[in-house]
C-alpha cells in the first residue's frame, strides 16, 4: 500500500516536470525539428532569442508593468491581510468573497468586462490599464501570501506592547512590521511571477506596448520554433529562481515568527 | 476600536476591487440587455440576448461542453489527486514542505509556456509519437493525438491538478488518525475504513479543491485554442469573438454573465456541501 502510493507519487511529479524538462532539453538541441532523437548541443536559440531586438522591448515592458503591479499587490495585499488575520473587523465574511472573486472569476469573462468599462468611462488602454488589471488578479495571491506570515504571530506580542505603553501604531510600526516583513518581500516575488507570466487579461486591456507574453503568443500560433524553447527556460528558470527566493524569505518567517 | 482599524484597513482594498472587479462585471451585467444596431449599441433594455442563448442550440451546446470538460477533469485529477494529497499530508514526513513546493513550482512557468511543451510532446512528429514508434508500439504517427479533445483535457488536467491536491491536502492534514485507529478497533476493514471514515472527512477538501478546478478548467481559454484544433471552441472563445471579430457586446456580455450565473450556483451549492459536512467532521 505504502510502496504503490510512493510509486503513484513519483509518477505524478514525473508528470508535473515532464513539459518542461522536454522544454529545456529541446531548447539546447541541435536542430529545428523538435522531436527525438537529439542531434548534439547548441547553445544557437538562446543566441538567437537574446539577439532578437523585438523579444527584448517585450521583456522590458513586462518589467515596467510587473514592477508596479508587484508593489500595488503587496501593499494592498498586506492591508487586506491585516485586515482578514490581525485586527477584527464588521463584515469579514463579504470582505474575503471580495477577495477571492478575482481568482474565481474566468480572468476571460474579467477582461472583457474590463474592457467594456475602460470603453465606457473613456479610459484609454495603456500599460497604466494593464497594470490595473494585473493587480486585481493577482490580489487574491498576495493576501494568501501575506495572511500566511500573520497568522504565525503571536497576537500575544500585541498585548504585551500595549501593557508597556505602547500606542496601537507605534506597537503595529516596533512589532507587527518587523515580523511582517518577509511575507511582504515573498508577495512582492510572487507578484512579480504572476504578472509577468499573465496573457489573457493582459491582452485584452494593453495597447500598443506588448508585453512578451502577448509577443510569444502570437509567435506561437504561427510557427514553432526552438528560439521558444529557449525563450520558455529563461523565463520558467527566473520565475523558479525568483520563487525559491520567496520560499526561502518565508521559511525565514516562519521560523522567527513562531 | 480595534473593529473599527480593520475596517479602516479595509476600505482602501474594498474601493479598489469595487471600482476593478465589481464594477466591470455589473456594466457587463447591464450590456447583457443591450442590442446592436449595424455598428452602434443601441441601449434601450431587453431579454433579446438571453433569449437568444436559450433558442441557440450552438450555445446551449457550448455551454454544456465546458460543464462537461469542467466535470470530466474535476474526476481525473480527484483520483489522481487523492493519493498524492494522502501520502503528501500522512506519509511525506521531513520531505512535506519541499514536495509541497516542488508541486506548485510548475505552476510558475506561466499558462503559455506549460501549453507549449504539449505542443512539443503531442505534435504528430512529436515526442510521445517518435517514442511510441521507436518503441514498436505503432508504425505511424498517431494523428489525432494534438488537436484533439484529449490533448485538451491532457493539459488542463496537468494545468489544474495541484489545485485539486492541495484542497485535499489541507482536508487531509485536518484528519485526525485517531478516528480511523478507532474505527480499526471497532472492527472496520480497509475499504471500509476509507469509504465510512477517510472519505466523508475529506470530503470538504475534494469539494473546495473540485470547485478550484472546475471553475479554472470552464474559464480557461488558451488551452482548448491553442491545443484542441477544431474542437478548441469552448464557449469561453465563443466570447472572446464576440468582443474582437463579431463586436456583438452585449450578446458576449449575455452569455458571460449566464456562465457567470451557473457558476455563482455552483459556488453556493459547494459552500452549503463544505459546511454541512464539516458539521459532521467536527463534532
Amino acid at each position: 500500500m505504502s510502496r504503490l502510493s510512493t510509486l503513484w507519487v513519483w509518477a505524478v511529479f514525473a508528470f508535473m516536470y515532464l513539459p518542461i524538462a522536454m522544454i529545456a532539453l529541446f531548447s539546447v538541441n541541435d536542430s529545428k525539428i523538435m522531436s527525438l532523437p537529439f542531434s548534439g548541443f547548441t547553445l544557437k536559440w538562446y543566441a538567437e532569442v537574446m539577439g532578437d531586438g523585438r523579444l527584448g522591448g517585450g521583456f522590458l515592458t513586462t518589467l515596467s508593468v510587473a514592477f508596479p503591479v508587484a508593489i500595488c499587490a503587496t501593499l494592498l495585499g498586506g492591508l487586506a491581510a491585516l485586515a482578514i488575520s490581525f485586527y477584527p473587523m464588521r463584515g469579514r465574511g463579504i470582505f474575503a468573497v471580495l477577495l477571492l472573486a478575482p481568482f474565481l472569476i474566468p480572468k476571460l469573462i474579467l477582461a472583457v468586462a474590463q474592457l467594456i468599462m475602460f470603453n465606457e468611462t473613456g479610459v484609454a488602454r495603456s500599460l497604466l490599464t494593464v497594470i490595473a488589471a494585473q493587480t486585481v488578479i493577482v490580489l487574491p495571491f498576495s493576501t494568501l501570501v501575506i495572511a500566511s506570515v500573520l497568522i504565525r504571530i503571536d497576537r500575544g506580542l500585541l498585548e504585551a506592547a500595549a501593557d508597556l505603553g505602547a500606542s496601537g501604531l507605534s506597537a503595529f510600526r516596533r512589532v507587527v512590521l518587523p515580523l511582517m516583513a518577509n511575507g511582504l518581500m515573498a508577495s512582492w516575488v510572487v507578484a512579480f511571477v504572476l504578472s509577468s507570466a499573465e496573457y489573457v487579461l493582459t491582452a485584452f486591456v494593453s495597447g500598443r506596448a506588448q508585453p512578451l507574453s502577448v509577443l510569444v503568443a502570437s509567435d506561437f500560433r504561427f510557427a514553432l520554433s526552438p528560439s521558444l524553447n529557449a525563450l520558455a527556460v529563461m523565463i520558467v528558470f527566473g520565475n523558479i529562481a525568483l520563487v525559491a527566493l520567496a520560499e526561502l524569505i518565508r521559511r525565514r518567517a516562519s521560523k522567527t515568527g513562531a | 476600536m480595534s473593529l473599527r482599524v480593520g475596517t479602516l484597513l479595509a476600505a482602501p482594498v474594498t474601493a479598489f476591487l469595487l471600482a476593478l472587479c465589481v464594477a466591470p462585471l455589473l456594466i457587463l451585467f447591464a450590456y447583457s440587455f443591450f442590442r446592436v444596431d449595424f455598428v452602434a449599441i443601441s441601449y434601450d433594455p431587453s431579454f433579446a440576448n438571453y433569449a437568444k442563448i436559450a433558442g441557440s442550440a450552438t450555445y446551449r451546446g457550448l455551454i454544456l461542453k465546458a460543464f462537461g470538460s469542467g466535470a470530466l477533469v474535476v474526476a481525473i485529477t480527484a483520483v489522481i489527486g487523492y493519493p498524492v494529497a494522502w501520502f503528501l499530508a500522512k506519509r511525506a514526513g521531513a520531505m512535506k514542505s519541499a514536495l509541497l513546493t516542488l508541486l506548485l513550482v510548475p505552476l510558475y512557468s506561466g499558462d503559455l509556456v506549460r501549453v507549449f511543451a504539449w505542443r512539443v510532446l503531442l505534435g504528430a512528429e512529436g515526442v510521445i509519437n517518435r517514442s511510441l514508434i521507436w518503441a514498436g508500439v505503432s508504425d505511424a504517427p498517431i494523428q489525432g493525438l494534438l488537436f484533439s479533445p484529449l490533448a485538451t483535457h491532457i493539459a488542463l488536467t496537468y494545468n489544474y491538478l495541484p489545485f485539486m491536491v492541495i484542497g485535499l491536502w489541507l482536508a487531509f492534514e485536518s484528519l485526525d488518525d485517531a478516528w480511523l485507529e478507532a474505527a480499526a478497533d471497532l472492527g472496520a476493514r480497509s475499504p471500509s475504513r476509507f469509504a465510512r471514515v477517510t472519505l466523508p472527512l475529506t470530503f470538504p477538501g475534494l469539494v473546495a479543491g473540485g470547485l478550484m478546478v472546475f471553475v479554472m478548467v470552464v474559464g480557461d481559454y488558451l488551452t482548448p485554442q491553442l491545443l484542441g484544433g477544431a474542437s478548441g471552441i469552448t464557449v469561453i472563445s465563443a466570447i472572446n469573438d464576440l468582443f474582437g471579430t463579431a463586436f456583438d457586446w452585449p450578446l458576449g456580455s449575455a452569455i458571460a454573465w449566464t456562465m457567470l450565473a451557473i457558476l455563482m450556483a455552483f459556488f453556493a451549492v459547494g459552500a452549503m456541501l463544505i459546511r454541512r459536512s464539516s458539521l459532521v467532521g467536527g463534532s
